[in-house]
């Protein structure tokens, strides 16, 4: 009777833990998994913060059709902190998760591209809204870049500073990061190319405060343009320290300072500040005004360009699910190769290197708002 | 524009950006001179300086009256971290290091709590002064450095009168020499350390308050760098004495404003310890430090 007793249990168990096994498995095959790596805390936690707010509103949306294949659509999050060592970390964390099929996500280029090899070497598709070093999409067919190539974007920079704005002298003031100095040394090129003048280049470390030696420097050179290769936490006070020595001075960011901090940040010294956008929030484009009537109704700020660039990571990734009609990672990652996906960055496609390709928005700062600048 | 122009201006904004080095370092030297401790949470007192400020005159205290509430509110900030945490390690009679590290563990705790309550993000700071620039021999400066300058100047006056001339600032003298005598001699020692810690918290208030309305931006971790090189221009000046901290943070903020001139920004920071080691090599207490008093 008590041996009786001893197998009645175990079989009890046995059962117990066998039907929860096939919960979890039946479970999950109705579920498609995509990772969302970002910095969620420290500095640079808007622009995580941005990236995980897109997706999941992007998902949502789907989910409300009935998800992808018919099934759910998962987000799973990770936060790097904007630190290559984590980002290796989660790289590893998720090759060892079979069940993801795409990561969206880190946010610096040196970031990104620690994560990389990982991806490449498991099979696993990663799409960066944000990476714009040239060499991130060199580490293999299954990295793309969902953001402009720094060449592409410097030469649309560089434009701006010559035909909009009139102006031949142009400084340059980089940070020295990996994305900074391959910035400042493509945009070198292209304004000896454009026929300009270089008058001074100056570099920066991230988190530099006080700019008065770089300032003085600059306008000791003669820049009447200043070309800054940096985030809104340089380019807010740079812009005011400078404007209170020459009021005159006009500025060309890239689309990584193009944020709503730029403003809170510097207020009325943001005034003139341009931008070549991939993305412009005040636009009239019915896709493009309710995109942004979404985001800002569920998480109260707009989205910038780079979290526009998440939403439609995030779109061109289950559109690529859908047209290959399966989660199989190598037949989605051909799908995503030879889309041309219309979302709300403009129509993008991916040329032979896996960035996208779309034309540039022209944007400035009037008035304590965004404004287009028409061509 | 010549080279000597692009000299005198670098000069310049390398004496306004070490007169608020000096301002925060004679906060170390205040605390260091009477307790020989340094107080590493000097940086965070000046990063809540620098937030009361920005929120009190959100809350529309008007720019004046902002500032005098956050001097207020850091100097008692200044007293409650000496309350809370030192002075129960002096009765107890523990080592100096303990102290050390708890200032240390202080600082963070301060820089968290900003974290939490204002966030992490760097924020707009209101603009507090602007007169425009003058053409000073054809150099270009803006009147807000030498405004930052001139009120640093009087600031570090007044703080050196206090403890020149004062009652009170004989008995801080008093108490630096040898607390005991001054103890015997009737002075009420305790009251010396609250006066003195608030002090340096009101100190670091006008710095923050200065800096930030300079810079129009404040962060929660503001403090730890500026701290790290006030306190060099401290020891640089000799811990303890208030005019070799003034010129302490004048060599700082020069040296760092040329290093980033002329040997790039990723040097700046660098440039000004390198200098404080070397000083330290040939003068262990400082340009103008007392040679240390052993006392039995």
């Amino acid at each position: 009777m008590k041996k009786f007793k001893k197998t009645m249990i175990l079989g009890l168990v046995l059962l117990l833990i066998m039907t929860s096994l096939a919960a979890c498995s039946s479970k999950s095959d109705d579920i498609v998994k995509v990772a969302v790596a970002a910095p969620l805390t420290g500095d640079y936690a808007e622009y995580g913060t941005g990236f995980k707010n897109a997706v999941e509103l992007m998902a949502e949306e789907w989910n409300a059709k009935g998800g992808v294949l018919g099934k759910k659509i998962e987000i799973v999050l990770y936060d790097d902190k904007n630190n290559g060592e984590e980002a290796a970390n989660i790289a590893e964390k998720i090759a060892s998760d079979g069940s993801i099929v795409a990561v969206i996500g880190h946010f610096a280029s040196g970031v990104c591209m620690a994560a990389t090899p990982k991806y490449q070497e498991a099979g696993i598709i990663n799409i960066s809204p944000s990476a714009s070093h040239p060499d991130f999409t060199k580490e293999g067919n299954y990295i793309f870049r969902n953001n402009t190539v720094i060449s592409s974007e410097a030469k649309a920079a560089v434009e701006i500073a010559i035909d909009v704005l009139g102006k031949k002298k142009i400084g340059l003031l980089s940070v020295k990061t990996d994305w900074g100095t391959s910035t400042a040394a493509i945009t070198k090129e292209i304004i000896a190319e454009l026929g300009a003048t270089l008058v001074d280049h100056q570099e920066v470390v991230d988190g530099t405060v006080d700019f008065s030696p770089n300032i003085s420097k600059l306008n000791d050179a003669g820049a009447e343009v200043v070309i800054v290769a940096a985030m809104y936490n340089t380019l807010a006070p740079l812009a005011t320290q400078y404007k209170a020595v020459n009021p005159n001075i006009q500025f060309v960011g890239f689309s990584n300072a193009y944020s709503q901090q730029l403003i809170d940040l510097a207020k009325e010294n943001a005034e003139g500040i341009h931008f070549p956008a991939q993305f412009f929030d005040g636009s009239t484009d019915p896709k493009i005004a309710n995109f942004v009537k979404n985001y800002e109704s569920k998480y109260g700020a707009k989205p910038s360009s780079l979290t526009a660039q998440a939403y439609d990571s995030m779109g061109i990734i289950l559109t690529a699910i859908e047209k290959a009609g399966t989660t199989d990672r190598a037949k989605v990652r051909e799908e995503v190769e030879k889309i041309n996906y219309n979302g709300v960055t403009g129509a993008t496609t991916f040329n032979e290197n896996r960035d996208s390709v779309r034309p540039f928005t022209i944007v400035k700062i009037e008035n304590g708002n965004f404004v287009e600048v028409k061509k | 524009m010549g080279e000597i122009n692009l000299i005198l201006e670098q000069l310049i904004n390398g004496l306004s950006l070490g007169m608020v080095y000096a301002l925060i370092a004679v906060g170390y030297s205040l605390v260091f001179g009477i307790l020989r401790l340094v107080n590493f949470s000097h940086g965070s007192v000046y990063a809540f300086g620098a937030h009361m400020t920005m929120m009190f005159i959100s809350m529309k205290f008007g720019i004046v009256p902002a500032i005098l509430a956050s001097i207020i509110l850091t100097g008692i900030l200044g007293v409650l971290i000496d309350k809370a945490s030192l002075e129960p390690l002096r009765k107890k009679g523990s080592k100096p290091i303990a102290a050390l590290i708890t200032t240390i563990g202080i600082s963070y705790i301060i820089q968290n709590l900003l974290m939490i309550v204002f966030g992490s993000h760097t924020k707009h700071f209101p603009k507090l002064f602007d007169f425009g620039v003058v053409n000073i021999l054809g150099a270009t400066i803006g009147t807000t450095q030498i405004f930052i300058f001139l009120v640093s100047l009087i600031l570090l006056f007044i703080l050196t009168g206090i403890v020149r001339f004062t009652k009170i600032g004989l008995a801080m003298r008093a108490v630096e020499q040898n607390p005991k005598a001054a103890h015997l001699m009737g002075i009420n020692v305790n009251r010396v350390i609250t006066f003195t810690f608030f002090l340096g918290g009101a100190s670091a208030a006008i710095a923050g308050s200065l800096i930030s309305g300079y810079y129009q931006m404040v962060y929660a971790g503001m403090g730890f760098l500026a701290g790290m090189k006030a306190f060099s221009a401290a020891v640089l000046g000799g811990i303890g004495v208030l005019y070799g901290s003034i010129f302490g943070g004048l060599v700082v903020g020069v040296s760092e404003t040329f290093a980033a001139t002329y040997l790039g920004g990723s040097y700046r920071d660098a440039v000004a310890f390198l200098i404080l080691i070397l000083v330290l090599l040939v003068k262990p207490h400082g340009l103008f430090g007392k040679k240390g008093i052993t006392k039995v």
